[in-house]
C-alpha cells in the first residue's frame, strides 16, 4: 500500500536530531544563525503552508522552465524586439542590470539558511530557495542574451553588478547589508519578510502585468514564473518572525521590519518607480506607481504586519508622503545624470505629462517647470545644456543622490559619528546608519572615494570609472538621436 | 583668490530638486559660496535677494568667510530665494 503524502511529509522534513558529542551551539553559532539564540525546542513547530517535497519541486519547476523556454522558441530569437516599444527595451535593461546578479546573491543568503536556519524544514524550505535564486539569475542572463545582438549594453545584465556604477553601489550597499551580511534569522525577516512578501510582487507581478500590455511576452512568462517561487520561498519568513516574537524578541524583530523596509524603498522608488512611470509605454500602463505600491505593497504588508501584532513603521507619514513625489524628483536625477547610466532616460511628453498630471494632483506646478526648463535648455544649448556636471550630494546610507521629496521640499540631514559628519537624503537613512554606526561607517560613497582621491573628480572621467565607455554606452535621451552603433532603431510598437 | 583649506560641503538651493557638492577653499565668503551654487541651478531662474542658513536653519551672514560662519567638512547649507 502506497503512503499517503502527509503520512511520511513530516518525516522527511523533521529530521533534526539530539547533538551528542558538540553543542548545540557550535552546531548554529549565533554569529550565522542568529539572534536571540534559542535551543532547538524553541524551533521545532517550524512550518509553512507549500510542505514542498525535492521530488515536486523538479517536476514543477521543469514545466516553469518549459514555459518560459517555449515563449522564447515561439518567438524565434530573430524577431524578440520586433513590436517593442523603444523605451520598454531600456526598462528591460535597466531591470536586467539591477537584479540579475541581486538574484545570486538572494541565493548566497538562502543558501547560509540552508545550513544555519534552526530548523530542518526551514533548511529544506531554503536549500529550494537556493535553487530558486540561482534560476532567478539564470533567466533574465538568458534574456540578456538573447538581446546583446540587437543592443550591445544588454552586457550590463552580467557586467552590472562587477562595476562601480553609482547606482549598482547602491545596490550593492543595500543587498549587502540584506543577504551577504546577515545571519539565518535577519535574513528570513529581512530577505523573505519583508522584501519577498512586501515588494517582489510589485516587481515581478505589476511589471509582468505591464509586460503583457507591452507585448514583450517573453518578459512577461520570465517575472511571472520567477514571482511563482518567489512566493513560496517567502513563506520563510513567517514562522521565524512568530518564534522570534514568542521568545521575547518583539522588539528586534520590528527594528528589522522597519529597516528593511525603509531602505527597500528607496532602491524601489529610484529602479521601479521610475521605470514603470517613464519608461513603459503609455498605452501599457494600467496604474500608477503609487496605486500599484497601494494595491500590491501596502495593503498586504499591513496585514502581514496586522498578523504578527507589529507596528507600521515609526517612518510611515514619511513613506506616505514620498509615495506621490519622490520617485518623480530621482526622474529628474536620472534625466540630469543620464550619461552615468547604462540605458537610455526618458523626458516625459505631452500625453505622458497628461497622465501623470492625472494620477498625481501638483505633478504639473511640481515638476513641469522643471521638464519646460530642460526642453528649452535643448533648445537654446542642444544637449550639453540639459546635462548636469557638478556632483550631486549622496546619502551615507542609502548611496543614492539627497533628492528632495519634491521640489522646494529638502529632508538632507547629517549625523556627526566617530568626529566624521555624515549626510543623508532622510530622517530614516539617518536613523538606520546611527542604530548600527559599526555597520556603516566603514563604507565610502563615491564622493568620499573622489575626496579621498580613490576617484576621478571629474564626471567625465568618472564614466570609465564606472565601467561606462563614453559615448557608446552612456545613457542618452531616449527619444533624440539615435545610437550610431546601432544599426537601426529598436522598431516602435 | 582664496588660499584657506579646502573643504567639502553639501549646497541646496531651496526650490530645487537635489543636493551638489561644492568643494571650496573655507576662507571664501558664504555669498560667493551662494552665487557658485545659484549658477548651477536647474529651478527655473528666481533673481533677486537670497539668504544662505546652516543645518540649523540659522541666516548666516554672506560677508563672513565659511570657516567664520562655522561652515566646515560634510556641512550642508541651503540657499533660499524669495517667490
Amino acid at each position: 500500500m502506497v503512503l499517503r503524502r502527509d503520512d511520511w511529509l513530516d518525516l522527511s522534513r523533521k529530521v533534526d536530531w539530539t547533538y551528542r558529542y558538540v553543542d548545540e551551539r557550535d552546531v548554529f553559532p549565533e554569529a550565522v544563525s542568529g539572534s536571540p539564540w534559542l535551543a532547538h525546542k524553541a524551533w521545532e513547530d517550524w512550518n509553512e503552508v507549500y510542505r514542498t517535497t525535492y521530488r515536486e519541486y523538479v517536476a514543477n519547476q521543469r514545466a516553469k522552465d518549459d514555459a518560459v523556454l517555449g515563449v522564447r522558441s515561439a518567438l524565434n530569437k530573430g524577431h524578440i524586439v520586433e513590436g517593442l516599444d523603444p523605451g520598454w527595451v531600456q526598462l528591460v535593461k535597466f531591470h536586467n542590470g539591477a537584479l540579475a546578479l541581486a538574484e545570486y546573491a538572494g541565493a548566497v543568503a538562502e543558501l547560509r539558511m540552508a545550513r544555519f536556519g534552526r530548523d530542518s524544514a526551514w533548511r529544506m524550505m531554503a536549500t529550494l530557495g537556493g535553487l530558486d535564486e540561482i534560476r532567478h539569475t539564470q533567466i533574465p542572463l538568458l534574456l540578456g542574451h538573447d538581446l546583446l545582438s540587437f543592443d550591445g549594453n544588454f552586457d550590463w545584465t552580467h557586467r552590472a553588478y562587477h562595476t562601480n556604477n553609482w547606482v549598482l553601489i547602491a545596490a550593492r550597499h543595500l543587498f549587502d547589508d540584506m543577504f551577504l551580511a546577515a545571519d539565518a534569522v535577519d535574513l528570513a525577516i529581512q530577505l523573505n519578510f519583508v522584501f519577498e512578501t512586501g515588494f517582489s510582487n510589485l516587481q515581478f507581478m505589476a511589471m509582468a502585468a505591464m509586460a503583457d500590455r507591452a507585448h514583450h511576452h517573453y518578459f512577461e512568462k520570465a517575472l511571472a514564473s520567477i514571482q511563482t517561487d518567489e512566493a513560496r520561498h517567502a513563506q520563510i519568513g513567517h514562522p521565524v518572525l512568530r518564534t522570534l516574537i514568542e521568545n521575547g524578541a518583539a522588539e528586534r524583530a520590528q527594528y528589522l521590519v522597519d529597516k528593511m523596509w525603509w531602505r527597500c524603498w528607496r532602491l524601489i522608488l529610484a529602479l521601479t518607480g521610475t521605470a514603470m512611470e517613464y519608461l513603459t509605454p503609455r498605452p501599457a500602463r494600467t496604474h500608477s506607481f503609487k496605486e500599484f505600491m497601494e494595491e500590491w505593497v501596502v495593503d498586504q504588508f499591513m496585514k502581514n504586519l496586522a498578523e504578527f501584532g507589529l507596528d507600521r513603521p515609526w517612518f510611515w507619514d514619511t513613506f506616505v508622503e514620498e509615495l506621490d513625489w519622490a520617485h518623480h524628483s530621482f526622474q529628474l536625477g536620472l534625466y540630469a545624470y543620464r550619461t552615468t547610466l547604462w540605458f537610455d532616460v526618458a523626458l516625459p511628453d505631452a500625453e505622458e505629462r497628461r497622465w501623470l498630471a492625472g494620477k498625481y494632483p501638483g505633478w504639473e506646478d511640481a515638476f513641469g517647470p522643471l521638464w519646460d526648463g530642460l526642453e528649452e535648455r535643448w533648445q537654446a544649448e542642444g544637449e550639453p545644456g540639459t546635462l548636469a556636471t557638478a556632483l550631486p550630494a549622496l546619502c551615507n546610507l542609502c548611496q543614492l543622490p539627497t533628492l528632495f521629496v519634491r521640489p522646494g521640499r529638502n529632508t538632507a540631514c547629517t549625523a556627526e559619528v566617530d568626529g566624521r559628519r555624515y549626510l543623508f537624503c532622510s530622517e530614516p537613512c539617518r536613523w538606520i546608519f546611527t542604530r548600527e554606526p559599526g555597520r556603516f561607517t566603514g563604507h565610502r560613497n563615491v564622493v568620499d572615494r573622489i575626496v579621498v582621491g580613490e576617484a576621478p573628480g571629474k564626471l567625465t572621467d568618472l564614466h570609465r570609472w564606472m565601467g561606462l565607455e563614453a559615448p557608446i554606452e552612456t545613457g542618452k535621451d531616449l527619444r533624440r538621436g539615435l545610437d550610431r552603433w546601432r544599426l537601426e532603431p529598436v522598431p516602435t510598437a | 583668490m582664496a588660499g584657506g583649506a579646502r573643504i567639502y560641503l553639501f549646497g541646496y538651493l531651496s526650490h530645487d530638486f537635489f543636493g551638489r557638492v561644492i568643494v571650496t577653499p573655507d576662507d571664501q565668503t558664504v555669498g560667493r559660496l551662494a552665487e557658485q551654487l545659484r549658477a548651477w541651478s536647474w529651478e527655473p531662474e528666481r533673481p533677486g535677494p537670497f539668504t544662505v542658513t546652516n543645518e540649523a536653519g540659522e541666516v548666516l551672514d554672506p560677508s563672513r568667510t565659511l570657516a567664520g560662519a562655522g561652515l566646515g567638512n560634510g556641512d550642508i547649507f541651503t540657499v533660499s530665494t524669495e517667490g
